[in-house]
């Protein structure tokens, strides 16, 4: 009686634990852990040169990084790459993924090339883009614009290198969105068209009052997706401007490497850590409250 | 009927249309594909003369020279274990762990999925510091194992959640117990009966899962210090900043940094598409 108690579906008894815990273990000791330490170690004084003899010093960290220009300026850098990333994305992305839902005799080997730049690393793209984009005789833009006359374009400079590398993003992700578009336009019962069309509602019309509100699901996972992933953005920026010029394209993360990790301000980092967390927490919720509400204004 | 046709023409013009202009559009986002790839084979004289044509002498020794400087074939042992580990063991250890939560309707159970659910909006990225700490007090710094295990721990949300809903929706219970009238164990029912029937859900997280872990760069250089534990993009960013004269050799260098995931890419391209669609729309 007892054994078959053990084994009745729904309770798997001791194997509860047994399965889970292997990935639970890892999961607490390298992702729950260091949560729970950045929190801690923000409301103390530890730093290479003090590593072992920890004091409380209260929010003195958190006040750092407000007065630091550098992080200030890292999460505004932040927030305005994520935003036009993931605006661009969707911009792009949407109208592409519906023009490529069309007929169109190539239309797999176009999926096949748009998507094809979000298996790249980024870090790789960015050196490339490096390339394409440098001001030298051998950056591809300007020498094109070179042979058709035209002045060289410093695509590095304080006030559009953030845009460039931008340019290089939109570049690797808008595939990886349109892919996403797809799969729900596909799910998108074809008899809605036909309906749309026998009320005599043209493309355009067709687009906004039929598509559009049935992408809600899609948009609403790019756009998160992409505003989150693009508070986190690293390796683009490590290839691409190291930060620079000056502090024009520094990110969270490059500050975060250099100040907290390479120069040893453990203890500011970490409070810089909690700040990034409490923004991106703001954002991602803000977004789901008006993502929501645009979902029942259109239903 | 007449405008019925008629109105097809126009369809069909319209779609010839739309069809000229995006292969446009693809071809001129192929550029900097293009461009990287015959660059490889070009000298830099050439590549500034002529940037978008075909090499004129095509030459190869850039390719002997990037395939030397980068110690590839190491460099791709590191990323090629790290990678094949690290996925692994995310399927193996999500499947156990969404198993015993989708099969435990307690509050234990309820508990637990919840736990696994935060790391999805934990960005990992904010706790580098307490991690590096945690690694090294651990004494697992400069090891594969540390960056295996930061990937499990970072991608292991992502995967209980997607296979606890496919266990809950497709493995029908009844299946299970009659294996267990069989005398069968939960062991037994887990690795021989449900996981066979993953299938679909292990293909969409090993193609989501290798594209991260083979493009992470942080965690390694976060944690491998020393040359030989090294990854490719490591030794990619190691030697372009290196050497800017030569700037021609640096093409073959980025080429055989993507060259694995493009091998992948063009064979594996339907899964691919299909297998991060499918993991976006349900993660």
């Amino acid at each position: 009686m007892k054994k078959t108690r053990k084994f009745y579906p729904g309770t798997l008894g001791k194997y509860f634990l047994l399965f889970i815990l292997p990935a639970l273990v890892i999961y607490l000791i390298f992702s729950i852990l260091p949560f729970v330490f950045t929190f801690f170690y923000s409301f103390t004084n530890y730093t290479d040169m003090n590593p072992t003899n920890l004091n409380f010093v209260g929010f003195t960290n958190y006040i750092k990084v407000f007065n630091t220009p550098i992080m200030r300026k890292a999460i505004l850098n932040s927030v305005i790459y994520a935003f036009v990333m993931t605006g661009m994305q969707t911009l792009l992305g949407l109208p592409l993924a519906v023009i490529l839902d069309k007929k169109l005799k190539t239309r797999n080997v176009m999926r096949a090339v748009f998507f094809f730049p979000a298996v790249f690393s980024a870090l790789i793209v960015g050196y490339l883009w490096s390339y394409i984009m440098s001001s030298s005789d051998y950056g591809l833009i300007n020498n094109l614009l070179h042979q058709l006359g035209l002045g060289t374009v410093n695509f590095f400079g304080p006030k559009n290198a953030l845009f460039s590398v931008l340019i290089s993003q939109i570049w690797q992700w808008t595939g990886w969105g349109m892919v996403i578009f797809l799969a729900n336009l596909q799910s998108i019962p074809k008899d809605l068209y036909e309906a749309a069309e026998i009320d005599g509602a043209g493309g355009l019309k067709r687009f906004f009052k039929v598509t559009l509100p049935l992408m809600a699901p899609s948009v609403k996972i790019v756009v998160i997706t992409g505003l989150v992933g693009g508070m986190k953005v690293f390796d683009i920026i490590y290839s691409m401007t190291k930060g620079g010029p000056g502090d024009a394209t520094e990110t969270v993360m490059t500050v975060m490497m250099r100040q907290g990790v390479s120069k040893g301000f453990y203890s500011t980092g970490a409070a810089f850590g909690v700040i990034f967390f409490i923004v991106v927490m703001l954002i991602s919720t803000l977004i789901t409250k008006l993502m929501g509400k645009w979902s029942e204004a259109i239903s | 009927m007449k405008t019925k046709t008629l109105g097809k023409n126009r369809n069909r013009r319209s779609l010839v249309i739309t069809e000229s202009i995006m292969i446009l559009v693809a071809l001129i986002w192929f550029v900097p594909v293009y461009y990287l790839i015959v660059t490889t084979l070009k000298t830099p004289q050439d590549a500034t003369n002529n940037p978008l044509g075909l090499p004129s002498p095509f030459v190869f020794g850039n390719y002997a020279y990037a395939w030397e400087k980068m110690e590839y074939p190491r460099a791709f042992f590191n990323t090629a274990f790290i990678t094949v580990a690290s996925v692994a063991l995310i399927i193996i250890l999500g499947g156990m762990a969404g198993y015993a939560i989708a099969r435990t309707k307690t509050k234990a159970g309820t508990r637990m999925f919840l736990l696994f659910m935060a790391g999805l909006v934990v960005p990992f990225q904010m706790n580098i510091i307490s991690l590096y700490s945690i690694v090294k007090n651990l004494g697992l710094m400069n090891s594969h194992l540390s960056v295996i295990l930061v990937n499990v721990a970072v991608n292991l949300p992502q995967a209980v959640f997607l296979l606890k809903e496919f266990i809950e929706s497709t493995i029908p219970l009844e299946l299970e117990e009659a294996a267990e009238i069989d005398g069968c164990s939960v062991p037994g029912k887990f690795f021989r009966i449900v996981f066979p029937l993953l299938k679909p859900v292990i293909a969409t997280l090993a193609i989501i899962t290798t594209l991260n872990v083979w493009n992470e760069f942080m965690t390694p250089l976060l944690l491998l210090q020393t040359r030989d534990k090294g990854v490719i993009l490591q030794e990619v960013s190691r030697n372009i900043g290196q050497f800017s004269t030569d700037w021609t050799a640096m093409f073959p260098m980025m080429m055989l940094g993507v060259a694995p995931l493009i091998i992948f890419y063009i064979f594996m391209q339907k899964y691919i598409i299909s297998g991060v669609a499918a993991g976006a729309v349900k993660g």
